[in-house]
């Protein structure tokens, strides 16, 4: 079982960096739903 | 051959104005010489460095002058609006490119006609060699292909001067690669046969990119 | 026509999740240890595909730039912008998976090898290619300018990958992969180049409707300044 470390590590970063993304994703689809809402709000005044 | 005229009105310019004012082509020049310089105190200048590194350190210096005078190609254009007024006239938008191109072309080559044989002799090298020539010829030719388009679109965004070598120095770097391979065996002494492998490289290279860049400059200077 | 987007959304999302699970049980558990490599040669199940996914996006990008240049409407650069970003992403983690492999394997973190070569300077075209959209003011222009470095670069790829292969086989210290792959082995890769083209496909369609988003917003914002 030597060098299971980097075969972690190597997995460990992959989904890391794959779940970073997709969080970053996430957060500016929620930023940009908010925009919408508000311009929608505002558009309809 | 109207569009070859044309070609010629803008390379023209361009010289004109280089040779009235001088500013680019001296302070290129010494660059260009500091960066021989330097790389010749940092590797010293004996056989095994002249052997291993003397390509690699000629070819440092013509690219990374080169970067800093493709920055101009289109600096002083924006700085004075004189773009508009080019496209107002009618010309098919690849002639600009190519009288560009022609300009970088032409002083990247000055600039190395000045380096090279300094290089040599800092190397102890022979001073005459029309292999070099022919090699400096077609590693220009793909810098100018590739640093005119780039340098058109660099002088656009809010980083200009970094972003030009940026760009520039990944997509150039098969030139870089073949360029230093076919000058060992130049330096050398070796037959054509070493490489001819690399000229071709850079001679495909060369006519792909002048293609491709001729076909997309449009998008570049469009407004 | 919304609710048909969702659909296949989700249904993208669960296949690519299905896959992943797949594709970890058959590196761990399913495919047995390669007889040279030991235990961490099992990091080429996972940096093949993402190697691949990496060209795969690029190449995208170059597509879809040609047809925003050609056609001039927003979704087009969309998904070649999207597809850069993506592609960057996943170039970076072939860049660090092959040097976690390879030290342990080959005792050594990096070789200028053609492939790993290659990646490299792909690397560094297209983080120009965001480091210009995000540089250059005007949205359209970026996305021009996006547009021909998409299709410049691409054009390099061959090019750069030929020269190295070129420069490097006056070298033999390259590495060779000894053996060929058994069945049990193609099959774990098959799975996991599928699983991550899907995960490459549901991030596309996830950042490009974002970035569609986005300059929907702008040209309301512009509409209702008016």
């Amino acid at each position: 079982m030597e060098n299971l470390g980097y075969l972690l590590a190597a997995y460990a970063v992959i989904w890391a960096v794959v779940f970073g993304y997709i969080l970053v994703l996430l957060r500016k689809q929620r930023k940009l739903k908010k925009q919408v809402d508000a311009l929608k709000e505002s558009m309809e005044k | 051959m109207k569009a070859f005229s044309k070609i010629f009105v803008i390379f023209w310019k361009d010289m004109l104005t280089e040779v009235r004012t001088r500013e680019i082509i001296i302070s290129v020049l010494v660059f260009a010489l500091l960066v021989l310089v330097i790389f010749s105190f940092a590797f010293g200048t004996g056989a095994e460095v002249t052997e291993l590194a003397a390509p690699g350190i000629l070819w440092v210096a013509l690219t990374f002058g080169g970067v800093i005078g493709l920055n101009r190609t289109f600096a002083v254009e924006k700085e004075n609006s004189r773009l508009e007024g080019l496209m107002l006239c009618p010309v098919d938008r690849a002639v600009i490119y190519w009288g560009k191109l022609a300009g970088s072309f032409t002083f990247m080559l000055a600039v190395a006609v000045v380096v090279t044989p300094i290089f040599l002799a800092l190397f102890n090298l022979p001073v005459f060699l029309p292999r070099l020539a022919l090699v400096i010829v077609l590693a220009l030719i793909g810098f100018a292909a590739v640093g005119t388009l780039f340098s058109a679109l660099a002088v656009n965004t809010r980083a200009r001067d970094i972003m030009l070598p940026i760009l520039f120095l990944p997509v150039v770097v098969p030139v870089i690669v073949s360029a230093v391979k076919a000058t060992a065996p130049v330096l050398a002494g070796s037959p054509w046969g070493e490489m001819s492998t690399w000229l071709q490289i850079m001679a495909a290279f060369d006519i792909i990119y002048l293609v491709a860049a001729t076909l997309v400059f449009e998008f570049v200077i469009e407004e | 026509m919304n609710g048909n987007h969702n659909l296949r959304n989700g249904i993208l999302w669960g296949l690519g999740f299905v896959l992943m699970i797949a594709a970890l049980y058959m590196v761990f558990a399913y495919v047995p240890t390669e007889k040279h490599g030991g235990i961490v040669q099992r990091i080429f199940y996972f940096h093949v595909p993402v190697a691949w996914v990496s060209f795969l996006a690029f190449f995208v990008t170059f597509i879809y730039s040609i047809l925003y240049l050609w056609k001039r409407e927003t979704k087009w650069d969309a998904v070649a912008c999207a597809s850069a970003e993506v592609g960057v992403i996943f170039t970076t983690l072939v860049l660090i998976t092959g040097p976690i492999w390879a030290k342990p394997a080959w005792g050594i973190w990096w070789t200028w090898d053609a492939r790993l070569t290659t990646s490299l300077v792909l690397w560094l075209i297209y983080v120009a290619y965001l480091l210009v959209r995000g540089l250059t003011g005007e949205p359209s222009r970026a996305a021009r300018y996006g547009a021909v470095i998409g299709i410049v670069g691409f054009i390099d790829v061959p090019i750069v990958f030929l020269t190295v292969n070129l420069w490097r086989t006056q070298h033999p210290t390259t590495i060779i992969f000894e053996g060929g792959l058994t069945s049990p082995m193609l099959a774990t890769l098959m799975v996991c180049i599928v699983a991550f083209t899907v995960l490459y496909i549901v991030l596309i369609i996830q950042s490009a409707g974002l970035k569609n988003l986005e300059a929907e917003i702008r040209r309301l914002r512009i509409m209702k300044a008016e």
